[in-house]
């Protein structure tokens, strides 16, 4: 039996760790905890609910705007106020661009390189590379003359000695399987999508006034002056320069992105196999098409143990089938209140003890839904849709399968979605969507504002005595709630239910292991000391921990590290 | 020459707020003439390219986590920044400046001209103050700050 513990160890405390235990080359357990307390809610007590989204949105330096329109949600939902159509389809487009720039990075930034082996890339040959790649689609960017200059570029780091960008892969891992053309095309992919994921994000900039760190929402809907005359507001200039730039993102989604995923999914099949854990499955419906929030462009809702005929769908915020469901669970959590308790009546309070395995061993709480634990994300998302029968959802997941059937040569069915490569297979079917939802919310703006409607705030009123509401999101990593109890006038309780705190669930007070921990077990180590395979896994989930601190780190310790005990 | 001026950190936690506090500082006494961006980046991570790429100089302002007091101020060069080859990522979090600044000396696009004014902090807690030895710290970094972009233009 050994122990491998990955731990990210800066002088501050942090982020995530993971615990495994790992018996013939299989791990049998496995904890995920949070090293970092997270009470930033507190800030927002006593505050006026009219600003707070400007303080969630500093929760997390990767997900700003998420937490800026769950915040402005959640009050409008205590208040019944709607908004005007034009601000539900420009907080749609600040959405949808968000997501699209986030799913890009995840993958190639974060992830690809679980499964690319870029010192493999010298071996290539630069046309066969050039061929495959024409092959999954026609992106003009794949010519033997781009590959050949990439495979120079990536000569030119490993002859200088470093691998720079690279530096923290597990080269040479023998869970690396590409062969050296398909790792030639990721890494051509990868320094094209650093330049596509900023087209997404300059939308957000033009819609939000700015990034990181949308201003222009507001309770009541948004701050975005229209007037198709003038060229200090939203005009018609400005949304053609933000169709241009969208129409560039939707092109590498769909040639680059979608296809990339099948390929590297059709070259490890047995990741199909591995990392399903928790077959719950939550996601929440988004992109409101009315003013009132209450019919939506995506499905979303709960499926229990992995079976789609058992879709129970979450109609909006107010919903009661949602509203009475969630509670949080801090029997393995450093809080002093075990709960479970709902997030209206949720509470912060501290309650450090040791790492203790059957203890306490995690500042993450245990979000529950109807009391079991529930996977969110992408893959919750598309799982919904399809279930749902959203016809974009079902085209595009089909779709994927069948490039995947086609490469690995098996026939792929949504039943291998519960697993590692699922998750990537998904988010990149999610991000296909939303890739046409884009344009489709762009021109139901367009068309809106051309027709003569400018009207893009309600004015909220707060009535005396205590209300509460409930704000959510269907974020890139899964389904955000932020929950508001409101006395005369000012905030009360505040409680975020975070995508992650879903997923990096500690046990429960049943001993009911959280996603991640769950889908750990079974996962194969090849050499403990490089858990690649772990990282595999834990990656796909898209985890996104601290929401807090960053710090440099001058001793270069900044870095996660990997403990055989 | 394209000049960015960033603060880093997350103004909920404490003296990791230091970096926002001294751009705040900065633009609240119009020291600096229009052409510079003058930025709250906040805990940007995996999105950092996206702001250098473009910029011929940055000067960034972040908590560090050196061995000093409190309030301590220290520079540091590019190379000191980049010497640290990145390591393991788990969560999107993890990427900093170092990270930022050699994947685009990889992809292209880097800015030359990089310095980092790095404040020791005390606290790091959920909190919008700043320990009093780290507030003390906030014209003394704007001072530094202003003295590095006088010496570019000077030269």
């Amino acid at each position: 039996m050994t122990r491998v513990v990955i731990d990210p160890i800066t002088r501050i405390e942090g982020h995530l760790r993971i615990d495994v235990e790992v018996d013939q080359g299989k791990i049998n357990k496995a904890w995920a905890s949070s090293t970092m307390f997270r009470g930033i809610e507190r800030i927002l007590l006593g505050r006026d609910p009219r600003e707070a989204w400007l303080f969630t949105q500093r929760f997390c330096g990767v997900c700003t705007t998420v937490h800026a329109l769950a915040s402005v949600r959640a009050v409008e939902d205590a208040l019944n106020l709607p908004i005007p159509i034009n601000a539900q389809y420009i907080r749609n487009l600040i959405l949808i661009a968000h997501a699209l720039h986030d799913h890009i990075v995840h993958f190639y930034h974060l992830s690809a390189l679980d499964w690319v082996d870029v010192t493999q890339v010298l071996k290539a040959d630069p046309a066969k590379a050039s061929s495959i790649a024409e092959s999954l689609s026609d992106w003009p960017n794949n010519s033997t003359k781009e590959m050949a200059a990439v495979k120079m570029k990536v000569k030119g780091l490993v002859d200088s000695g470093q691998l720079g960008p690279f530096a923290h892969g597990y080269w040479g891992h023998p869970a690396m399987k590409l062969p050296p053309e398909v790792n030639l095309i990721a890494v051509a992919h990868y320094l094209q999508a650093l330049e596509y994921q900023r087209y997404a994000n300059q939308v957000v900039g033009m819609l939000g006034g700015k990034t990181p760190h949308i201003q222009n929402v507001a309770v009541g809907g948004v701050q975005n002056a229209i007037n198709i005359d003038s060229s200090a507001t939203l005009n018609v200039d400005r949304l053609y320069q933000m169709k241009s730039l969208l129409n560039k993102v939707v092109s590498f989604v769909q040639n680059v992105y979608v296809p990339d995923v099948c390929a590297v999914a059709g070259f490890y099949p047995d990741w199909f196999n591995y990392g399903s854990g928790v077959t719950n499955y939550l996601s929440v419906p988004d992109l409101p098409l009315d003013e009132g929030s209450t019919k939506y462009d995506l499905p979303g809702g709960f499926i229990p143990n992995g079976d789609l005929s058992k879709f129970h769908p979450i109609t909006g915020q107010k919903d009661p089938y949602w509203r009475k469901a969630v509670t949080e669970d801090s029997e393995h959590a450093w809080y002093k209140s075990g709960g479970p308790l709902h997030p209206w009546k949720g509470e912060t309070d501290p309650q450090f003890t040791d790492w203790k395995e059957d203890g306490k061993y995690s500042w993450v709480k245990a979000p529950r839904f109807e009391g079991q634990p529930a996977q969110v994300g992408p893959l919750a998302n598309v799982l919904a849709g399809y279930a749902a029968g959203n016809p974009l959802m079902v085209k595009w997941t089909d779709a994927a399968l069948g490039k995947i059937s086609a490469i690995a040569k098996v026939k792929a069915t949504p039943a291998m979605l519960h697993s590692t490569l699922g998750r990537h297979g998904a988010r990149a079917v999610r991000t296909a969507v939303l890739s046409e939802l884009a344009v489709k919310h762009w021109q139901l703006l367009t068309d809106n504002i051309v027709k003569g409607d400018s009207a893009i705030f309600n004015q909220p009123e707060f009535p005396k005595g205590e209300i509460e509401g409930v704000g959510f999101h269907e974020a890139p990593r899964g389904t955000l709630s932020h929950w508001v109890v409101i006395d005369n006038g000012a905030i009360k309780n505040y409680q975020a239910v975070v995508p992650t705190t879903w997923n990096a669930s500690p046990r429960d007070r049943k001993g009911t292991p959280g996603p991640y921990e769950a889908s750990l077990l079974g996962n194969p180590i090849a050499d403990a000391a490089h858990p690649l395979e772990v990282l595999r896994t834990v990656h796909s989930f898209d985890p996104c921990m601290a929401c807090a601190v960053h710090m440099f780190d001058p001793e270069g310790n900044n870095t996660a590290k990997v403990k055989v005990l | 020459m394209k000049t960015a001026i960033y603060g880093i950190g997350n103004i909920l936690m404490g003296d990791d707020g230091i970096g926002p506090a001294v751009i705040h500082y900065l633009s609240s006494n119009g020291l600096l003439s229009n052409d510079v961006t003058l930025e709250d980046l906040g805990t940007p991570s995996l999105d950092l390219p996206n702001y250098l790429a473009g910029y011929d100089r940055v000067i960034f302002i972040d908590a560090v986590a050196a061995n000093a007091p409190p309030g301590t101020i220290r520079l540091y060069s590019r190379a000191e920044i980049v010497a640290t080859p990145p390591g393991i990522r788990i969560s999107p979090h993890e990427p900093t400046i170092n990270d930022a600044l050699i994947v685009l000396d990889f992809a292209g696009g880097a800015p030359k001209d990089v310095v980092l004014v790095g404040i020791v902090p005390q606290t790091l807690v959920d909190g919008m103050t700043l320990s009093p030895a780290v507030a003390g710290a906030v014209p003394r970094a704007a001072a530094m700050v202003m003295g590095e972009v006088a010496k570019r233009y000077a030269a």
